[in-house]
């Protein structure tokens, strides 16, 4: 563990603090991710399902207010770089390997439908929270927002609470 | 002068530029930190390890800092850069359910992708969940944009509610901050993990 | 370097966020507000001298009057009491900066023209709210002192003037009627023909959206 391959995490959240001013200095923002997903998911249904998408609400809204269209957003091209640099990083330090990581007490099948409930939780969450872990808590906290500092609360506090009830999942 | 995109400094082509480049290293310094690892990410909840503890206060800190020095110096307006709004009772449901999916997936959305590109077949799942839960809330969103739209307070920052400066803020996180790294750190002596 | 390494990592951060943060709560917050425009911008637009608006136009607006303009005495309360124009509103020069006037300065529906005795406060005024980005923000071309000599007590020109000049005081001394100065002498007034162009309201730019949403 705390393998000499990572980065000291002081380091990294130095660095990764630099990164953010950067977004906010050049394009007056912070990171995300989750807005980009929503970006697929609303441009996949507007292609797959135009019926779909002119008359659910929640598709009308964000075309009415992105008549850019879904795809043209700046989270979707900083995600594209999210996955060119992370596959960097993981090619750099020898780490590019397919597996299923879980702990050595559950089986990779437990570990993978508890990924996916997960997922879809931290997609409707995220969805409420307006932003996910980085969007809201980590890039609202660095400007001082409040719903940010609010949002992170909740998530830390939140894992807090049921960590032990899934400790065997982890430890 | 900044922020450039806002101030008109660039274009929409030019910001989407620097969107992919950030983007590199936000994803690069993400997983080079570590954080491609599920069971690292959830360390911080079972005190095994407080990577995340650690990487993300130090980087909320150095960006809140390095912000304000900035708005010091007059290089960048904080006025146009942007707030997320809140409102309270959408931010707080949000936040509980993101912790559940945290504790179950172990992943959050940025830290699922980079797991994913690197080959972490868990994170992958994630994201098929993700995508799941992102529809799920777009069919259902007639069922709770009122309580999604209940209580807006506008985008207020912190240090305007409790009414200090956000220097002061900035400093009283610093030294919360650095006591949790303290703490952090003296309990992962005490629960060692074992390798992995 | 190799000293550096011994240091525990969180001393060493605490050894640089403890002085930063410091720093940081012990200044005053930044609250200059940002200059929108560049050296160059502004001077172009000085020499073209765009931010006029001549006095035959403002009078004609005045005496229909025109709920798009707004008048902005810019001299002392004292000055503004003794005289100033019809429906003007006074935002002495050494206040225009304060945050409650920004409503009246900073926005996109009305045309402010400001005006002083000359045109040098104006002109101050005028530069402040453009340096700020305001929009729709104008000077009354000569101040009060031309505004007295052309519109409040035209000079009747020679009998050798040419006719334009006699369409110009006719006009003006209707103005000048309408306005409550002067005697009622020219009855030839033409009030269709009003001098310069009026410049159109122009909407304020949409500021561009950082945007959200994770």
């Amino acid at each position: 563990m705390r393998s000499e391959k990572h980065l000291n995490p002081y380091l990294g959240g130095v660095l990764l603090g630099l990164v953010l001013i950067a977004a906010n200095f050049i394009s007056g923002r912070g990171l995300g991710a989750s807005g980009a997903l929503k970006s697929v998911v609303i441009s996949v249904t507007n292609t797959v399902a135009p019926a779909h998408a002119e008359n659910a609400k929640f598709y009308k809204e964000y075309n009415e207010g992105h008549p850019e269209g879904p795809m043209s957003s700046w989270l979707v091209f900083q995600v594209a770089g999210v996955l060119v640099g992370a596959f960097i990083s993981g090619a750099l330090a020898g780490r590019l390997k397919l597996k299923v990581e879980h702990s050595p007490k559950i089986t990779s099948r437990r570990r993978l439908i508890f990924a996916l409930a997960g997922g879809i939780l931290f997609g409707i969450g995220s969805q409420f929270g307006r932003g996910c872990t980085s969007g809201s808590a980590l890039s609202g906290m660095a400007v001082l927002s409040l719903g940010g500092i609010i949002t992170m609360m909740a998530i830390f506090g939140t894992g807090y609470a049921l960590a032990y009830f899934f400790r065997k999942n982890w430890i | 002068m900044g922020p450039l995109f806002v101030n008109e400094i660039i274009t929409q082509g030019t910001d989407f530029l620097f969107a992919f480049l950030i983007g590199i290293g936000f994803g690069f310094v993400l997983e080079s930190s570590g954080f491609s690892s599920s069971r690292r990410l959830a360390g911080v909840f079972y005190g095994y390890d407080t990577l995340v503890l650690k990487v993300f206060f130090t980087a909320a800190l150095t960006s809140m800092l390095g912000l304000l020095f900035l708005s010091l110096f007059g290089w960048v307006d904080l006025s146009s850069v942007y707030v997320n709004p809140t409102f309270l009772y959408s931010a707080i449901f949000g936040g509980v359910v993101m912790g559940a999916g945290f504790i179950l997936g172990g992943f959050c959305p940025g830290t699922s992708l980079c797991g994913a590109v690197i080959g972490k077949i868990d994170a992958m799942v994630f994201i098929v969940g993700l995508f799941i839960g992102i529809i799920i809330f777009a069919e259902g969103y007639p069922l709770w944009e009122e309580f999604y739209k209940a209580m807006p307070l506008g985008s207020p920052k912190l240090n305007e509610v409790i009414g200090i400066s956000q220097g002061v803020l900035a400093l009283i996180f610093v030294l919360v901050a650095l006591s949790l790294f303290w703490v952090g750190e003296w309990v992962e002596k005490k629960f060692p993990a074992e390798k992995y | 370097m190799n000293k550096l390494r011994e240091i525990n990592p969180l001393l060493l951060l605490a050894m640089f966020l403890i002085p930063l943060a410091l720093v940081i709560a012990a200044v005053p917050e930044n609250t200059t507000k940002p200059y929108k425009l560049t050296v160059e911008q502004l001077l172009s637009e000085l020499t073209v001298g765009s931010q006029y608006f001549s006095s035959d136009d403002i009078a004609d607006l005045i005496v229909k009057k025109d709920p798009s303009i707004q008048l902005i005495d810019v001299r002392s309360e004292s000055d503004f009491k003794k005289y100033h124009l019809p429906g003007a509103i006074n935002i002495p020069l050494t206040d225009v900066l304060y945050n409650e006037n920004e409503e009246v300065l900073n926005q996109d529906v009305k045309t402010n023209v400001f005006y002083s005795n000359g045109t040098v406060d104006a002109n101050q005024a005028w530069l402040i709210c453009t340096q700020l980005g305001y929009k729709n923000n104008y000077v009354l071309q000569g101040g009060l002192n031309y505004w007295a000599e052309s519109i409040i007590s035209p000079k009747k020109p020679g009998d050798v003037a040419p006719n334009d000049e006699f369409a110009k005081y006719d006009y003006r001394k209707a103005m000048s009627s309408a306005l409550g100065g002067g005697s009622l002498e020219a009855q030839s007034a033409a009030p269709a023909q009003s001098g310069g162009s009026v410049p159109v309201i122009q909407k304020k730019a949409k500021k561009k959206k950082g945007g959200g949403g994770c």
